[in-house]
């Protein structure tokens, strides 16, 4: 998916996301705790998928909410 | 010198070690253990893991929970809000992790915990580029280059054969 702007162009590409990094995953989640959608974040579907697992992963550690109300 | 023993691959016993998965077990500790009960804690934990290799550790630290956690202990409900939370990197057979997992949860001081297989390296996530920046679709819409035009004008006989030869290489 090519980037739809020049912010999602500049944001940061991983191989691999770390569960306990929860200040990087914190930024892939809107402003109810949901997981933002691909055509949000700008990653590549193996890279989406890896974000969504370590996002549930710190949820399922109490590191992250699963809801903000 | 002495030989290392290899096995029927021809994998040394260092080889073979090396090969193992790597997991990464997190938890968290119930705040009642207090900051000097919880390097025995650990120690117990890491006693779980037996003959793994350990890699690499986060002694716990005491840290507020991002929700109320809640277990059932002894016939009443235990709520917490704070625990403190470490993590063990180590290399281990995969036969060994059904009976960590066991163990933890049989634990009383193991809050929670989590087993992952991970990497041996430490996972840091670098941008891509310099700048970071804002999580939602801001900031100016990507405009593709414009072709440019080709110059066009007058190109004179001799000029052209000139050119048709230097591309031909003089071949007819």
């Amino acid at each position: 998916m090519p980037p739809k702007t020049t912010e999602q162009y500049y944001s940061p590409q991983f191989i691999r996301v770390d569960y306990k990094d929860t200040e990087l995953l914190k930024k892939f989640l809107n402003p109810h705790g949901k997981i933002m959608p691909r055509r949000r974040t700008g990653l590549s579907a193996p890279q989406q998928r890896m974000l969504s697992q370590a996002i549930k992963r710190a949820r399922f550690m109490a590191l992250l909410p699963y809801i903000i109300r | 010198m002495a030989e290392t023993p290899r096995s029927e691959e021809g994998l040394t016993q260092a080889d073979i070690e090396q090969k193992r998965p790597v997991y990464e077990v997190g938890f968290h500790l119930v705040p009642t253990v207090g900051e000097q009960g919880v390097g025995a804690v650990v120690e117990k934990i890491r006693k779980l893991l037996g003959g793994a290799e350990f890699i690499s550790e986060g002694f716990p630290t005491r840290m507020t929970l991002a929700y109320t956690v809640e277990r059932a202990a002894q016939g009443k409900r235990e709520k917490y809000r704070e625990s403190y939370f470490g993590w063990i990197k180590f290399a281990t057979e995969k036969e060994h992790i059904p009976a960590l997992e066991a163990a933890l949860l049989a634990m009383p001081e193991a809050l929670r915990s989590l087993i992952i297989e991970t990497v041996r390296e430490d996972i840091k996530t670098e941008p891509r580029r310099a700048v970071f920046s804002s999580d939602r679709l801001e900031g100016q819409t990507l405009v593709a280059p414009k072709p440019v035009a080709e110059k066009g004008g007058e190109v004179s006989e001799e000029e052209l054969e000139k050119s048709l030869e230097a591309l031909t290489g003089g071949v007819e």
